[in-house]
């Protein structure tokens, strides 16, 4: 039994992070039709994504000069250049002030020699072993939940948990702080938007973190903190600031993110029951149905960088210090790249990778995990779900927002028909 | 090392054109990893 600091709720209990989050990321049924528009106009294009989808202003970034990046080729250049489009800046009003010096806003050498330490613990060979031993538990608690019934929905009852669940094995938090847990991680991103409870989040989860480090630092077990907190490179720790500000991110950046590609898979799957059919006889096939739902709807539709000096991209002069919001959902719907790119097609022969997780340097430290933990999540589903099927009496799944895309419910039938 | 993206001989990286079967020395200096951009002198040898 190790020992856990309390976590202290937000002052105004009342509060519902969740609500809020839902207008950050808006409620658009497809933003598809519009980043076509936009991509069509050419690879660089004035204004901000966010502002052709919600009226809801942008308070930390909405005043600075922005420019969106459009297409597979114009946004890998960007991915790729990281000296010229940097992180440092482009997230230090966003992400920096909600979680702190994360690695997510660092730039070489600083990110270089940071990302080496944490990416120690998230290599394909570590985290193949949490399937078994923290995720499959997991999974399984949560379907005994709803499998006698015949009937779910699949986001609220399942995706909307597992991922958030894995986290919690892997820090051993206790049932009973999971709720004020997976609260404040999201109120952390609120600050975004204006609200107070954003900073408080942060702060309040800060404490928790530090007092959870120094414990398991005097007394390590084999969970994921202990392992952060002792993990060493060339001779030296994780310094505290850093480790903490990746602790706060883990949640939204291996949560969230997880939770709306599971989504999305099973959404994918459902409304192409010939699909269905191919992967539930052919476990083969996950892989590709993984890597496809993540194409055709990546969880996050967009990224930032920052221009650091005057330059150009195919032409098009970037002035220094403007903002770019890198469309990932451009690059992964390029009708030069994938072809038929509005349909879900687990079969489709692509030409390049889909960069759902980006590229470069910052490529998603986490995605042989979110690979893992859908891998299992699937089979888990097929495995124990006979006959699954759309539930004809309920309203059918529809993928919305405009940045962080899920849909929110999925409703299912299972068992005889 | 960078992100975890393994080279496997079998597979090659045919996107990158790197044929199926290219064995790891004869993948050439310049080749770039096809998930973060890390070149081939970064790259560590892993048992599998």
């Amino acid at each position: 039994m190790t020992l856990m600091p309390r976590l202290e709720d937000l002052e105004d209990k009342s509060f519902d992070p969740f609500e809020m989050e839902k207008l950050s990321t808006g409620s658009c049924p497809d933003p598809y039709p519009r980043i076509h528009e936009l991509r069509e106009q050419g690879p660089v294009v004035e204004g901000s994504y966010r502002s052709n989808f919600t009226d809801v202003p942008d308070v930390q970034t909405g005043h600075l000069p922005q420019a969106m990046i459009l297409g597979y080729d114009p946004i890998m250049k960007v991915l790729t250049q990281p000296d010229l489009f940097t992180n440092r800046e482009a997230f230090m009003p966003s992400l920096g002030r909600s979680f702190g010096n994360t690695v997510t806003v660092m730039d070489a050498p600083e990110h270089t020699h940071f990302r080496k330490i944490f990416q120690k613990a998230f290599l394909p060979q570590v985290v193949a072993k949490w399937g078994e031993t923290v995720v499959d538990p997991v999974v399984n608690r949560l379907m005994e939940g709803f499998i006698h019934r015949g009937e779910a929905d699949l986001i609220e009852e399942f995706t909307h948990h597992y991922p958030f669940q894995v986290i919690y094995a892997q820090v051993e938090l206790e049932p009973e702080q999971a709720p004020v847990f997976h609260k404040l991680a999201i109120a952390q991103l609120l600050s975004s938007i204006g609200a107070p409870q954003g900073q408080e989040a942060s702060h309040k989860l800060g404490n928790f973190f530090g007092e959870l480090l120094r414990q398991r630092r005097a007394n390590p077990g084999n969970d994921l903190i202990s392992h952060l907190a002792t993990v060493e490179a060339d001779g030296e720790k994780l310094p505290d600031d850093v480790l903490i500000s990746f602790l706060r991110q883990l949640m939204n950046a291996g949560g969230d993110t997880t939770f709306r590609g599971t989504s999305v898979l099973l959404t994918g799957l459902l409304t192409h029951p010939d699909q269905l059919k191919a992967v539930t006889e052919d476990r083969s096939l996950i892989p590709a149905a993984i890597d496809e739902a993540l194409r055709w709807e990546g969880p996050v539709t967009a990224t930032m960088r920052y221009v650091s000096r005057d330059t150009e991209l195919e032409g098009v002069p970037l002035k220094e210090g403007t903002y770019l919001n890198v469309v990932l959902g451009s690059a992964n719907r390029d009708p030069t790249k994938f072809e038929r790119p509005d349909e879900f097609d687990i079969f489709r022969k692509n030409k390049v990778r889909h960069i759902a997780f980006a590229s470069g340097p910052h490529l998603c430290i986490g995605q042989h995990l979110a690979r893992v933990e859908m891998t299992r999540a699937l089979n888990a589903i097929l495995d124990r779900l006979p006959n699954l099927r759309l539930d004809p009496d309920k309203p059918a799944p529809n993928i919305v927002g405009h940045l962080l895309r899920y849909p929110h419910h999925l409703w299912v039938r299972f068992g005889p028909s | 090392m960078n992100c975890g993206w393994v080279y496997e001989q079998e597979l090659g990286d045919p996107m990158g054109d790197i044929a199926p079967g290219t064995a790891w020395e004869d993948v050439p200096e310049d080749w770039k990893c096809p998930d973060c951009g890390a070149l081939k002198g970064e790259f560590e040898m892993v048992e599998t």
